[in-house]
């Protein structure tokens, strides 16, 4: 935080302002020192690898971005993966994260610190999310300015702050540990004072604690954690600070109407476009705020500056992100901000037509100009609904129209229904995913329509937007995390700001009251008014403040103020009893410790494990299964660089990242058909299978089975997917005839069909050996096809846990002479030598 | 040797025609009284589906020797299982009485001979249901003129034909008969005077609906309604409604050991039932109201409320 311009030095005030801009910058140091340290559990508890699936194909870009350059980036047509067809990186790649992590690599080489892409890849997202914290504080201080509970800021994040830091390593230990031990001293020194009768004008100078509040609640919250700890290195990680900045600028715009903000606004939208698929949430999310304003009648110059530039800049930004390229002004989801545009013209207009006519002359010139505008409209409508109802889809991808209908992916496109993170969430993982927040969101709300203005309104829609998708999409519970934490920040510090108050009333009062003569009453009012009026007065300060810094301004304000105090006479105050307060306090002070645990724990254990490496913990202390490396590491060196290796579309970018090898189908799910042709192969019987792959050149094939280990997110159990993928492209694949009376097993009485499938096969394969009687420990039970031969695959490795099982293709058996004379007589005219083997 | 087969079968072919011709003659005069009767009975029916008895059946399916001079379609209705949604009687009944209607309006020549659309009910004609061997439903089946036996599940719609209601069942029709059906029409939603009425108020609603808007005095000024606008939404997001109607989530499940004991709580994260969703998210929306109302209402007025920032040009005035 920027230190504030402050009244004239050797006040009283003037010392407090010096100390609430050391304490705040301190402050905000330490969250953000926090927010990094949570998400380094990862690289504590196992080691500093990139995580899951997507970050692996993000480490190989960057990897290919800093050997060669941005050119050659920009062009890059990937060979290795979609075999035969291949993929253009460059113009199907967000590039923002990329060039991110590619920007801090070339910026430390260049300052000699010679870190490797990896290690630079695995702290992007850490770092990213300290930045994300910031952009929450300030979008929160723009929301709701200041207000108080420094003390529960300080008290919980003390605790966190504790318990993180006890396992990053030393450096930062000692570093932090330090200025927690300084900033505890403010704080006790804070908390002191306040007895004494000034804690509450203290916590009322300069602090922004609302956003102090959400900005604590935003570096932690478990649903962004999971995306953004160490080695987690997915877009995500930096766009939720995009987003969240951009919402930021916007509402800074709003409130200054300053066109500087207004380019910034742009510019930080582009790097979200940048970054990720997600920011046509912004593009809907600022409109439908834009149209909200004019309809409830708070349109001003200001809303115009905030939107009119955004939407010009931005659109032009935006295309020029090859991914996006001319989507930007061709897809129905970026319709609506050209909608909001025109009618925000038309809006300007007619308030433009207001200020210089005189009101009788205005109400004529209205009725003129609103039906000329509706004219338009109506016409622009009529010419989108032609374009739209043009194209198949009506212009929606795949993905929005399952947010818009959220039955229509489950109806109609299995690729997207069956990702995990496309299902829609119960309320445990509300419970989970923002944990306490849950309960405090609703008082945010409530916080916020009292008052409202333009800014607070822009919060409740995005709250109300997130929240509903993310009911949708578990996936979208990470746009709904930072909405969520400024909610629950206003909410928190609204109710610390009351309680703190009354007790500070009840200690005051009683001290004061005893030897007065007054009326008890009137003095309650009194000192009610009194209080209000302080803080009032500080609010005003504050507001004076930012005034200061803003320039002249005190002259504008009274407009406001007036209607602020008459407000504040009318409400006589009550204030709540003191053990009330007390209790509340306490209360709230547990809740928000409860989310301390809860963090901590989701980040250490929940959140924190790599999917590459696992590790379990049993009597005999703690087994780590290192399968994955040890396969791919075994690829890369025992078969050629140019094989081909098929598995399922889950371990393409990692076969490709990490074994070098070309893959059929990788999690980039471009081309529906090829998928469906290797989930056909697997499902179908083994010579079936050995013609499909062949014809694909492929030489391994890759299988994952967790039945020896109990790891349950194995191909077997992803197998009825592929089945569904599969048979929607080719027909003879039928999901009943995997299907037991509708139950999918795999023991004696599952069916022929799947008994015989190259998936069971390749699983089970030699499985009886290991403990006689071929018992499956992740679908408890035992197999139904116990002692069988494969007849064209070879095993030719298989990991030390068995999770990762590789197989070769047999070579063409050579043909008997007179047999394949034989053959050639009966069919010598029908057969060609390799026709499509699937059709 | 195969021209000589092929010869060979259209001599018998030939002379089969020639004995066949006066009984077919005999015969084509008893099947136009039948089509008669069968046209008769659809102009009578609601759009054109016959309701056929066992008495029908016998006459105008079994008792006819094939090829029968027309194809019947066939939906089988219970009307005791309307009341079940699962078994989508009543919509799929409807979407046949469109595809019915549909093939009438759009066929005038003689295909529109050739097709009749027909339903039995289970509870006058459990005997055609027997004789159909129609053990579940929705069962449609469609009898073309060669059938003869009645049992025979060539003609039976599959499933996936009538998921996309009328004009997937249309599909199966022309694909099945060879006959057209041609462009389904489904009645409007509302009818014309409906319309009329609608577009009317509207029209008549429009200034005024200006006016207020201009003056604000909406319902969309008003703050409370935004409000709880937004506090629904959030509930209606965190008790997983969303998760349950996707996939179609029971309100609550009777326990299998013990019919008379009500199951509301599922004991797994990732599935939750109805009943259980609206209760925590009752409980997630209902503590933060509580505290809002504490702060908000009970209490001090608070300014944390940030305005006062006014317009100036391109840089931020404290730059000046």
């Amino acid at each position: 935080m920027a230190a504030l311009e402050s009244p004239p030095p050797g006040t009283p005030s003037a010392m407090r302002h010096a100390f609430g801009s050391v304490l705040s910058a301190l402050i905000l140091l330490l969250i953000g020192v926090l927010a990094f340290s949570i998400r380094l559990f990862s690289v504590i508890k196992y080691e500093s690898v990139i995580h899951e699936f997507d970050p692996y194909f993000n480490y190989r870009v960057t990897q290919f971005l800093s050997k060669n350059g941005i050119y050659e980036f920009w062009n890059w047509f990937d060979d290795r993966t979609w075999y035969p067809l291949g993929r253009v990186i460059g113009g199907t790649v967000y590039p923002g994260l990329t060039l991110t992590a590619g920007t801090i690599w070339w910026v430390l080489n260049s300052l000699n610190i010679p870190l490797s892409v990896e290690t630079v890849c695995v702290f992007t997202a850490p770092v990213f999310s300290a930045f994300a914290s910031w952009a929450t504080y300030l979008l929160t201080k723009e929301v709701k300015g200041s207000g108080a509970g420094l003390a529960a800021a300080a008290l919980l994040a003390m605790v966190i702050c504790s318990i993180g830091i006890r396992l990053i390593f030393l450096l930062v230990n000692i570093m932090a540990m330090t200025l927690i031990g300084y900033w505890m001293s403010c704080t006790l020194f804070s908390i002191g004072v306040s007895f004494s009768g000034i804690f509450h004008k203290c916590l009322l100078i300069g602090f922004q604690n609302v956003s102090f509040l959400s900005k604590w609640l935003s570096l932690q919250v478990p649903s962004y954690i999971s995306r953004s700890v160490a080695g987690s290195y997915d877009n995500e990680a930096v766009a939720i600070f995009a987003l969240i900045f951009t919402f930021y600028l916007y509402i800074k715009t709003l409130n200054t109407g300053s066109l500087f903000y207004a380019t910034l606004n742009a510019i930080a939208y582009f790097y979200m476009v940048c970054s990720w698929g997600g920011y046509t949430f912004i593009i809907n999310l600022i409109p439908m705020h834009v149209l909200l304003c004019i309809v409830t009648g708070r349109y001003s110059p200001r809303l115009y500056i905030a939107y009119a530039p955004l939407v010009v800049l931005g659109t032009l930004l935006a295309a020029l992100v090859p991914v996006v390229g001319f989507n930007a002004v061709l897809t129905s989801e970026h319709f609506a901000s050209f909608l909001v545009f025109i009618i925000i013209h038309v809006i300007a207009l007619v308030y433009y037509i207001k200020g210089i006519l005189s009101p009788k002359m205005f109400k004529v010139a209205v009725t003129l100009v609103v039906s000329i505008g509706l004219v338009v409209c109506f016409i622009v409508v009529a010419v989108l609904v032609a374009l739209v109802a043009s194209s198949p889809t009506k212009g929606w991808s795949g993905r929005s129209l399952s947010l818009l209908d959220p039955t229509y992916a489950s109806k109609y496109i299995p690729i997207i229904a069956s990702v995990s993170e496309h299902q829609p969430p119960t309320w445990p993982s509300y419970f989970m995913d923002i944990n306490v927040l849950a309960f405090l969101v609703p008082a945010g709300i409530v916080a916020c329509f009292s008052p409202l203005s333009d800014a607070s309104s822009f919060v409740v829609l995005y709250i109300v937007m997130s929240v509903y998708f993310s009911g949708v999409m578990v996936r979208l519970m990470l746009v709904l995390a930072p909405a969520a934490c400024i909610m629950s920040g206003i909410a928190l510090s609204q109710a610390f700001d009351v309680f703190t108050a009354s007790i500070k009333y009840h200690l005051s009062g009683s001290s004061n009251s005893k030897d007065d003569a007054e009326d008890k009453t009137s003095t309650n009012n009194a000192s009610k008014d009194d209080g209000s009026a302080g803080k009032t007065d500080k609010g005003e300060e504050s507001a004076k403040e930012r005034s200061s810094r803003k320039g002249k301004k005190k002259e504008r304000e009274p407009a406001d103020k007036p209607s602020v105090k008459s407000k504040i006479v009318k409400k006589k105050a009550l204030v709540l009893p003191f053990e009330a307060s007390i209790v509340a306090l306490l209360l709230l002070i547990m809740l928000g410790a409860f989310y301390v645990i809860h963090c901590v724990w989701a980040a250490a254990e929940a959140y924190s494990a790599p999917s590459i490496v696992l590790t379990s913990q049993s009597r005999d202390g703690l087994h780590v299964f290192d399968d994955f490396r040890e396969s791919y590491a075994w690829l890369s060196h025992n078969t050629d660089v140019d094989d081909k290796v098929a598995s399922w579309w889950d371990y393409g970018y990692q076969t490709t990242a990490m074994a070098n090898r070309t893959v059929i189908v990788d999690n980039n799910t471009w081309n529906n058909t090829h998928i469906a042709t290797v989930g056909t192969a697997m499902s179908s019987p083994e010579k079936a299978a050995w013609e499909i792959f062949n014809s694909l050149d492929v030489k391994y094939v890759l299988v994952v089975f967790g039945g020896l280990i109990g790891y349950p997110s194995d191909d077997i159990n992803k197998f009825l997917w592929m089945v569904r993928i599969g048979g929607g492209v080719f027909p003879h694949i039928k999901e009943a005839d995997y299907l037991r009376d509708g139950q999918y097993r795999i023991d004696s009485e599952a069916t022929p069909t799947m008994l015989n499938c190259l998936m069971y096969k390749l699983s089970y394969y030699r499985f009886v050996e290991t403990d006689g009687k071929g018992f499956d420990r992740v679908r408890r039970t035992e197999i139904g096809k116990k002692n069988f031969k494969l007849t064209h695959f070879d095993e030719v490795f298989t990991s030390h846990h068995w999770m990762v099982r590789i197989y070769k293709l047999k070579p063409q058996k050579n043909r008997i002479r007179g047999r394949a004379k034989k053959l050639k007589l009966k069919t010598s005219s029908s057969k060609s030598a390799k026709k499509n083997p699937w059709i | 040797m195969v021209v000589g087969t092929n010869l060979a079968s259209r001599f018998f072919l030939f002379t089969a025609l020639l004995f066949a011709a006066p009984i077919s003659f005999a015969d084509s005069e008893h099947d136009s009284d039948l089509i008669a009767e069968l046209i008769s009975l659809r102009s009578a029916a609601d759009s054109g589906v016959i309701r056929l008895d066992d008495d029908g059946v016998s006459r105008f399916l079994t008792s006819v020797s094939t090829p029968r001079p027309y194809s019947l379609i066939i939906f089988f209705d219970a009307v005791d299982l309307h009341s079940k949604s699962e078994f989508r009687l009543v919509e799929l009944r409807r979407e046949f009485e469109i595809v019915s209607a549909s093939f009438i309006a759009n066929n005038n020549g003689s295909d529109v001979t050739k097709l009749f659309f027909c339903e039995i009910d289970s509870t006058h004609s459990a005997a055609s249901f027997h004789r159909f061997a129609v053990e579940s439903l929705p069962h449609i089946c469609l009898v073309d003129p060669w059938m003869d036996n009645l049992q025979d599940e060539s003609g039976q719609m599959e499933r996936g034909d009538f998921e996309g209601l009328a004009e997937s069942m249309a599909e199966f029709v022309e694909r099945r008969t060879k006959l057209t059906v041609g462009p389904i029409h489904r009645p409007p939603l509302l009818s014309k005077t409906q319309i009329a009425i609608i577009t009317a108020l509207i029209v008549i609603s429009i200034p005024i609906l200006i006016k207020k808007v201009l003056k604000g005095e909406t319902l969309l000024h008003d703050h409370r309604v935004w409000l709880s606008g937004a506090v629904f939404v959030y509930f209606f997001s965190v008790a997983g409604t969303m998760h349950n109607i996707i996939r179609k989530v029971p309100m609550f499940l009777r326990d299998h050991e013990d019919p008379s004991n009500i199951v509301f709580f599922y004991g797994d994260s990732e599935f939750q039932l109805g009943t259980e969703g609206f209760a925590v998210g009752f409980l997630y929306t209902v503590v933060g109201l509580i505290l809002a109302y504490v702060t908000n209402a009970l209490v001090v007025y608070l300014d944390n409320w940030k305005t006062g920032y006014e317009i100036h040009p391109y840089w931020p005035s404290s730059w000046h």
